[in-house]
């Protein structure tokens, strides 16, 4: 249709979908939190939060994948609980996260099947794998505990020159998603078959591969997530990743990117999972229940889409 | 312009394209049989014929887009098997689809190298991107930034760029399918002057499409198709505009339509005194009356759909005045903010142009689409009356063949359109507002609605009807209103109306496109 002069005319489209709104939130909370809480400045703090955070960062920056594709993954938290029970019960640790990455990604080529070829619904085929890995998380690992290699858990929880190592595994993760999206043929194509999948057909891209490719990608995210956490906490438990799958789709809603494709960014995922983290970490350092924290998060998540969500065409 | 490629050059023996035979099925119905067709480089090929005529079935079999279910394709003497659009984009078969094929959410310079992006070792090379784009934007004289998205361009921009997209890979058949559907006469004028430009660079171009006027002002060769069958390939030189029609219809339009009533219409069914549907714009007047059926034409998106949708009580208007009357006498008027429901029970009924996604139910049976209607007049708690009588005489009069008990989508589009229609004939809807009342439905078809619509109007109903047929309005209606930028301007007796006429009305004075393109740049 053509648009006449007389029609008001549509906010500037972007790609990245960020908006005031995600970028200004951490800040909002930051600055709160530290003009509150004199214990939210502590350096320890710093490096607390900063080890809290890079779970859900490098689960959420797979997520965005497949959001990208118009998908949704609820295996994520299954993944990495299997993950670590893969490493935790392995003799060795190269062993184990060749292992767990094997796993990744066969269970994200089976998603990505499933979604592409056999056209399951996204959250029927994850959910379905999610509970299968889950189940097959107790088998391995029955009960929390398990060995983890020195040297990996040093690669989680050391520094350096005060700089956590946390921060390093996510700038990498940041760095090799965003060289990949932004500046591959892949990450292009990725665009191409959220924004228009026909479109980007007729162009040429197989978009079923891509769709593919997408779960592959967000499953072994997934993995080294689960990897960190691991090392992290120098210990496996069958249900360490339950709660990351949602807070990967918070994190990636929170960032602005559109649930239904092509929308999104690699600093909108970190602005999200920050959002998120700053959350909990405040209401911790406030003493507020956990049960209640799960109240305020939601409403939080709520309040900021709902914001947000609108101002893109098409949603 | 500069030729596009060092192929242009030195190649003596001209481009040829030829499709042997094709025919294409969708289930029940053959959209192509037996079509042959050959176009020549330097050719502006115009491939016409009704809605539903097998154009565009015809010219995705040469985009890879279908596969011909038997026949055969060529280029130059060589068969070619296209399995998919990207292996016909590598054939150099460029193709402009109606339904814009551009992923909004990439920038123009993605959009002209998706699928052959410059890069090393996957990486992009974006600069290399930029440059490429712009030297084949500035080409069909569009003037664009690189980096803005697709999304953000108005149609006509777009439908440049998809032009463009063809130059860039080199392509040397070009089809158009239904370009000018969305654009304004200057556009239009601009598209002409670049198809002309790579006509005379001895690419082929095919352009599909239904409008006499640009036939005959841009082809040199026409092909007609009707209901998936070749009638003719012919220079333009042999065809007059009569001989087109009649070669297209394939019968004379005047047995199309059902003859107007004699009496003079004067019980007003529903008075328009004052609608304002745009703050900045005046108000529309206008008054239906029982018996006579009304047509509002104007170019695509000029504030038909508001008026209608507003009428039946789905869109918020700034300002309504609207009085509605089932028996003489007994006008009221319509709320301000009617909703559907309450312009349905009043018997003032929609019919959208949307029939899959707005109108039927497309799973559920025939009996029960149709049984709507009449559930409409019945309380919450009643039961679905099973009166197959009631049934029978309904679907006959919708002349319905086929069980009652078929799924609605499995019907063809002429059928679907009578679904929707009895539905709100059995209701008891005393006037119809009806957008585009024979969309994507076949000759035969069309011609039963015609009837059922005069029927309905002789019987005391009233209907007002948003076509972008302009032969249709001029063939069913009584009066016609003609809309531009959110007003109406004009209203003519159908009986003195004429094509040139109405478009000459639905067109004055409209805006040229934002992003002017440049005359220069096309020579």
């Amino acid at each position: 249709m053509s648009t006449p002069t007389w029609r008001v005319r549509q906010p500037a489209l972007t790609r990245s979908g960020l908006t005031l709104y995600n970028m200004g939130l951490p800040l909002l909370l930051l600055t709160l939190l530290s003009l509150a809480l004199p214990d939210f400045r502590q350096l320890q703090n710093a490096q607390n939060f900063t080890g809290q955070l890079a779970t859900p960062v490098l689960a959420a920056l797979g997520q965005l994948f497949v959001a990208l594709v118009a998908g949704i993954d609820l295996s994520v938290g299954s993944v990495v609980s299997l993950a670590g029970c893969i490493i935790a019960t392995q003799p060795d640790a190269l062993s184990g996260i060749c292992l767990a990455l094997l796993m990744g990604g066969l269970v994200g080529l089976i998603n990505g099947c499933g979604v592409a070829y056999a056209r399951v619904h996204p959250l029927v085929m994850t959910l379905s794998t999610a509970t299968f890995l889950q189940g097959l998380a107790y088998l391995i690992l029955p009960i929390p505990g398990g060995q983890i290699a020195a040297p990996l858990v040093q690669l989680a929880n050391g520094n350096m020159l005060g700089l956590p190592y946390a921060v390093l595994w996510c700038a990498a993760a940041v760095l090799a998603v965003a060289t990949l999206l932004y500046h591959s043929r892949i990450g292009l194509h990725l665009f191409a078959t959220g924004g228009n999948p026909h479109s980007a057909y007729l162009n040429g891209v197989s978009v079923a591969r891509m769709v593919v490719l997408a779960y592959v990608l967000c499953s072994l995210m997934a993995v080294v997530a689960g990897i960190y956490l691991t090392a992290r906490v120098s210990a496996a438990d069958p249900t360490m990743g339950a709660s990351i799958a949602l807070e990967s789709v918070a994190a990636v809603a929170l960032g602005g990117i559109s649930l239904t494709g092509g929308i999104g960014s690699v600093s909108g995922v970190v602005l999200g999972a920050v959002s998120l983290g700053l959350m909990a970490n405040g209401l911790n350092l406030f003493g507020v229940s956990p049960f209640f924290q799960g109240v305020l998060t939601g409403l939080l998540l709520l309040t900021a889409v709902s914001l947000q969500r609108r101002r893109h065409i098409g949603l | 312009m500069q030729p596009t490629s060092h192929r242009a050059d030195g190649v003596p023996a001209p481009l040829q394209v030829a499709l042997k035979q094709v025919s294409k099925r969708f289930g029940q119905t053959a959209a192509l049989s037996d079509v042959s067709l050959q176009g020549v480089g330097g050719s502006i090929h115009a491939i016409t014929g009704e809605n539903g005529a097998g154009k565009s079935t015809l010219m995705k079999l040469l985009a890879g887009v279908y596969r011909p279910d038997s026949g055969s394709l060529s280029l130059n003497g060589r068969d070619l098997h296209l399995a998919s659009p990207a292996q016909a984009r590598a054939a150099g078969i460029s193709t402009v689809f109606q339904e814009l094929a551009l992923a909004p959410n990439l920038s123009a310079a993605e959009s002209l190298a998706l699928g052959r992006e410059p890069a090393r070792f996957g990486l992009l090379k974006h600069r290399a991107m930029h440059d490429a784009a712009a030297a084949v934007l500035s080409q069909v004289g569009l003037q664009l930034d690189s980096h803005r998205l697709c999304g953000s361009l108005s149609i006509a921009e777009q439908q440049l760029l998809e032009i463009a997209k063809g130059i860039a890979a080199d392509a040397h058949i070009f089809i158009f399918d239904e370009p000018t559907a969305a654009l304004n006469r200057a556009e239009t004028d601009r598209l002409e002057q670049l198809i002309k430009a790579l006509a005379a660079q001895g690419k082929l171009i095919f352009y599909i499409s239904h409008r006499l006027e640009e036939i005959f002002r841009f082809c040199d060769t026409v092909t007609i198709l009707k209901d998936g069958q070749l009638v003719c390939t012919k220079p333009i030189t042999e065809l007059t505009r009569d001989s087109l029609i009649n070669l297209t219809v394939g019968r004379q339009i005047q047995s199309l339509f059902p003859p107007r009533s004699n009496t003079v219409a004067v019980t007003p069914a529903l008075e328009v005194r004052q609608l304002q549907l745009y703050p900045d714009k005046p108000a529309v007047r206008f008054t239906l009356r029982r018996g006579e059926i009304v047509g509002i034409a104007g170019m695509e998106g000029q504030g038909q759909r508001e008026l209608m949708r507003t009428l039946a009580g789905e869109h918020r208007s700034v300002h309504k005045d609207v009085w509605h009357s089932s028996t003489p006498g007994s006008a009221s008027p319509l709320a301000q903010d009617g909703s559907s429901q309450a312009t349905v029970r009043r018997g003032l009924a929609l019919i959208p142009e949307d029939r899959k996604g707005e109108g039927l139910y497309l799973s559920m049976p025939v009996q029960d689409n149709l049984m709507l209607g009449l559930l409409r007049r019945l309380g919450l708690t009643r039961r679905a009356p099973r009166d197959t009588a009631l049934l029978q005489q309904l679907m006959q009069r919708m002349q319905l063949r086929g069980a009652a008990g078929v799924a609605v989508g499995a019907l063809s589009g002429g059928n679907q359109q009578k679904v929707m229609l009895g539905r709100w004939l059995a209701s008891g809807a005393d006037t119809l507002l009806i957008e585009q009342p024979t969309r994507g439905v076949d000759v035969g078809a069309k011609y039963e609605i015609y009837q059922l619509l005069r029927e309905y109007v002789a019987q005391g109903g009233a209907v007002l009807t948003v076509s972008g047929d302009l032969l249709e309005l001029i063939g069913l209606c009584d009066r016609i209103l003609v809309m531009r930028q959110g007003e109406i301007v004009a209203q003519i007796d159908a009986a003195d109306a004429t094509e040139e006429k109405l478009i000459a009305l639905a067109l004055q004075d409209l805006p040229a496109t934002s992003s002017p393109i440049a005359e220069e740049a096309l020579n």
